[in-house]
């Protein structure tokens, strides 16, 4: 059992990289009540960006500035551009709008960096692993997405709740009438937390580009596990992404992990595999069930 | 005459606030009953718990009697029990007429029907046809529902309430935001309605209240006070003391 | 005001047109019309159905492309079991008569819709689109995972299902069999948004609280929709996979929910017949652009977004003259 100290920090990890998706997502559509598809699209834009200057560059330190920049860029740029147009319209014109914008994106990186996959290299510095527990590795890589993602989701925390943006999201929230009566920008505002949600989306992406291939599309797929996660955590809910991320990090990683071996116990090797290679790819969507059965409204609802 | 409506001994609090304390009323049958009270009397909340959407901490509500104090609020229409709302509700893209067909499909429980085409149902229409006549809308059927005056809206939302086949109406401030004549029409309406229907009415508008009301109760920091006929009611001093405002 | 006479003479045009163009496709040379055509009727009868969904029952559906790639598999895994005389689960044997497998395409799709409305349905609003779209991925990894019926590689199969006095052979005669398909379920949800059921299910998406203060159960009449609705795009799967002799999970692919919803905006929501100028549009905006470029998804991408902004009624509000695609 030496290996589930390793998957549970592997669960923990990709919980960490949801949470950063869903964090903006869900501030998005609790301040302008936005659902927006293209959010995978600054994911990927972050992951292509600190690509691409890594290989150009060879640093990593360079890299990282790169890919947060491209992609608040490419979100302060499309909230300008097309989705403040969409605030006041239904989720319907929200859905095709973003979705369009998807595949604009998609072919965009395309032509830019072509259709097969860019390999983001770890840096020097992190490469290598470290023991967790005594005969136990672990890549040292992993370890920092970890940090970087908890001190990222510890940041988001603090200015939510002690700064003077925070305070006017959370108002926002809760009472957009009077956010506008405060004199606020309101038009200055909604950049701004959309711009954040970008960026935070394109951290994961640069963050899961050294580990999964930097390629097109790759924000779709877990654009969806993060719709997984917000729906299980409640719309619009911070805390309930954060709940939401680690609970579906860690399901989709455990059984991955374990039900392979779990299935050979009761049935034939190959069948076994199958057949948990189909459950273990369903399983959080069968969380996602679950949760709807017992709590339609997520764990954390937003509003009461 | 024999009651329709019993409460007995409500109790609603909402945090600090009781907003029924041991709130009794009877409604009897055929008679038009009016409840007043001081703004903040709990006349909201005791509407809400005798139409099912508000479920009271304690006390029984009885309907022909049945005691209905668990019940859902679909269950209370199908018994006979409807509310009308203080702000107008109705479904805007439909004509007059088929907001009164959609509620009587709903109240003839065969809505899975799936191929007949639902305008050509004349026994249907005729149907809606005659409520909107009992509300004096007759002459504005084919009109879409949004574009109807605000009094008519109001009308309408009286004909849907009526087409649910209900034996009492609970009507919340039917007068609630209408003018002078608008207000006039209503009264004269709800008049034409007496009789067959029994109506408890929350309304603000006195003029109203006397002109129609067979018997009023008074209600003050969630408790009846006083019920009595019109007369009596306006003669009681202590009323007077109490809502009225005026020195015994 | 809707000019019913002026709907009447658009579409009795738009169906000679249908009916026309194999003959016009012969006349032109170019025979690949009349597959793109069948591939045009198909995605309308899959469009028409979602249209019932998001244009008549209120719910933004954006995972519709489930049941349009159930519908295919039924028809792909009936033909697998019949090539080599095998049962499926150990118990249904293969089969490739049309009467047979379409029916039980439409059947699958309305069980498995019933089972996923059902739990959708417990939310509204934003919740719902993303809840329909993680279920049709489920699907969609599901089938991916199975490979007995080739994973993600899909597959293929022979001949098309036989349908008494059809050449399978024949793609003309398979486009005319597409066609009637379309004709039927336009004409048979026409009939259902206007009956008894129709009206609550519109009274519903237009006053809940209403509906529910006269003592409506909103719930069962909205799975029904919802079960219907995945009924008719499990029927345009299941000729779907007929048309390409094919079936892969592209055809769950979430970016297929998409692509039908694209079509529903484009030819006007809320009145079933937007669905075929949707298609039409679609598939003649794809088959354009790509020949012009690769690229072409850059700039369908953008054209979505405009017409997003700017507009809004849809081709047959403008084709048809009615004024917000509504009530037409």
């Amino acid at each position: 059992m030496t290996l589930l100290a390793e998957q549970l920090l592997n669960g923990l990890q990709l919980g960490v990289m949801l949470f950063l998706m869903a964090a903006g997502l869900t501030l998005v559509f609790g301040i302008m009540g936005l659902i927006n598809l293209a959010h995978g699209s600054f994911f990927m834009i972050g992951a292509f960006a600190a690509a691409w200057v890594g290989d150009r560059t060879g640093s990593f330190l360079l890299a990282v500035p790169a890919g947060l920049a491209a992609a608040a860029a490419a979100g302060i740029a499309v909230e300008m551009g097309v989705i403040r147009h969409l605030y006041a319209r239904s989720h319907m014109d929200q859905v095709l709008a973003t979705f369009g914008l998807i595949m604009f994106f998609d072919e965009l990186m395309a032509i830019l960096f072509g259709r097969t996959p860019l390999l983001a290299s770890v840096p020097a510095v992190l490469r290598g692993s470290v023991d967790i527990v005594p005969g136990v590795p672990y890549p040292v890589f992993r370890l920092t997405i970890i940090v970087v993602g908890v001190v990222a989701a510890a940041a988001l925390w603090w200015l939510i709740g002690h700064t003077r943006l925070g305070m006017l999201v959370r108002a926002g929230a809760t009472n957009r009438e009077m956010v506008r009566a405060l004199g606020v920008n309101i038009a200055l505002l909604y950049t701004a937390v959309f711009g954040l949600g970008a960026m935070l989306a394109g951290l994961a992406g640069l963050l899961t580009g050294p580990i999964l291939s930097v390629q097109v599309g790759m924000g779709d797929s877990i654009l969806i596990t993060t719709f997984v996660v917000i729906v299980v955590g409640g719309v619009g809910s911070v805390r309930g992404a954060l709940a939401g991320a680690m609970l579906v990090g860690m399901v989709d990683t455990l059984t991955r992990a374990y039900l392979p071996t779990l299935l050979q116990g009761l049935m034939h090797a190959s069948t076994a595999d199958q057949l948990a290679g189909g459950l273990s790819s369903m399983a959080i969507f069968i969380l996602m069930a679950v949760v709807l059965l017992v709590r339609p409204r997520g764990l954390f609802p937003a509003h009461g | 005459m024999s009651a329709l409506l019993e409460a007995r001994g409500l109790i609603k609090r909402f945090g600090g606030l009781l907003a029924s304390a041991q709130f009794s009323l009877d409604v009897a049958e055929g008679e038009v009953h009016a409840l007043i009270g001081p703004n903040g009397a709990g006349k909201t909340t005791a509407i809400g718990q005798l139409a099912g959407e508000i479920r009271p901490d304690a006390g029984s509500i009885r309907f022909a009697g049945q005691e209905i104090a668990r019940l859902p609020v679909q269950r209370r229409v199908r018994l006979g029990l409807t509310r009308s709302f203080q702000v107008t509700s109705i479904l805007p893209r439909f004509t007059t007429l088929e907001n009164v067909m959609t509620v009587l499909l709903v109240r003839s429980g065969q809505v899975f029907r799936f191929f007949a085409a639902v305008r050509r149902e004349t026994a249907l229409r005729e149907e809606a046809a005659a409520m909107l006549a009992r509300v004096g809308l007759e002459g504005r059927a084919d009109v879409m529902a949004e574009d109807l005056a605000h009094g008519e809206q109001r009308l309408l939302e009286l004909a849907m309430a009526l087409a649910t086949g209900a034996r009492l109406l609970l009507l919340d401030e039917p007068m609630a935001g209408l003018g002078p004549v608008e207000s006039q029409a209503m009264t004269r309406t709800l008049l034409g309605l007496r009789g067959g229907l029994t109506m408890l009415l929350v309304e603000h508008d006195m003029e109203a209240v006397f002109a129609l009301a067979d018997r009023v109760s008074v209600l003050v920091s969630g408790q009846v006070i006083a019920s009595g006929d019109p007369a009596a009611i306006r003669a009681d001093p202590v009323v007077r003391a109490a809502y009225l405002g005026e020195e015994a | 005001m809707v000019d019913t006479r002026r709907q009447a003479v658009v579409l009795l045009a738009t169906l000679a047109l249908l009916l026309a163009l194999p003959t016009l496709a012969t006349a032109m040379s170019m025979p690949y019309l009349v597959t793109l055509g069948s591939q045009v009727v198909i995605y309308a009868i899959a469009a028409a159905s979602l249209d019932l969904l998001i244009g008549y029952a209120g719910l933004p559906s954006f995972g519709h492309a489930g049941f349009f790639g159930l519908g295919a598999y039924v028809v792909g895994i009936f033909a697998f079991h019949a090539a080599d005389q095998s049962r499926f689960l150990g118990l249904v044997p293969g089969s490739t008569q049309a009467w047979i497998v379409w029916p039980a395409a439409i059947g699958v799709c309305a069980i498995a819709s019933l089972a996923i409305g059902a739990l959708s349905l417990r939310t509204a609003g934003v919740s719902f689109i993303m809840i329909t779209l993680a279920f049709a991925q489920m699907l969609y990894f599901l089938f991916v995972s199975l490979k007995v019926y080739g994973g993600t590689d899909g597959m293929g199969f022979d001949s098309r299902n036989t349908l008494a006095g059809i050449d399978p052979g024949s793609d003309t005669q398979f486009y005319y069999v597409c066609v009637a398909a379309l004709v039927l379920v336009v004409v048979v949800f026409r009939r259902l948004v206007r009956s008894r059921f129709g009206m609550v299910l519109e009274g519903l998406r237009q006053n809940e609280r209403r509906m529910a203060a006269v003592g409506i159960a909103s719930y069962r009449v909205r799975l029904v929709a919802f079960a219907i609705a995945g009924a008719g795009a499990g029927f345009a799967g299941a000729l779907d996979a007929n048309l390409l002799r094919y079936v892969s999970p592209d055809a769950l692919h979430w970016t297929m929910s998409g692509d039908l919803l694209v079509m529903v905006v484009l030819g006007g929501v809320g009145s079933l017949y937007g669905a075929v100028y949707g298609a039409i549009a679609f598939v003649g905006l794809q088959s354009v652009l790509s020949q012009w470029t690769e690229h072409w998804m850059i700039v369908l991408g953008p054209i979505l977004v405009a017409v997003v902004l700017v507009a809004r009624r849809g081709l047959w509000g403008v084709l048809g003259g009615a004024g917000d695609g509504r009530q037409g």
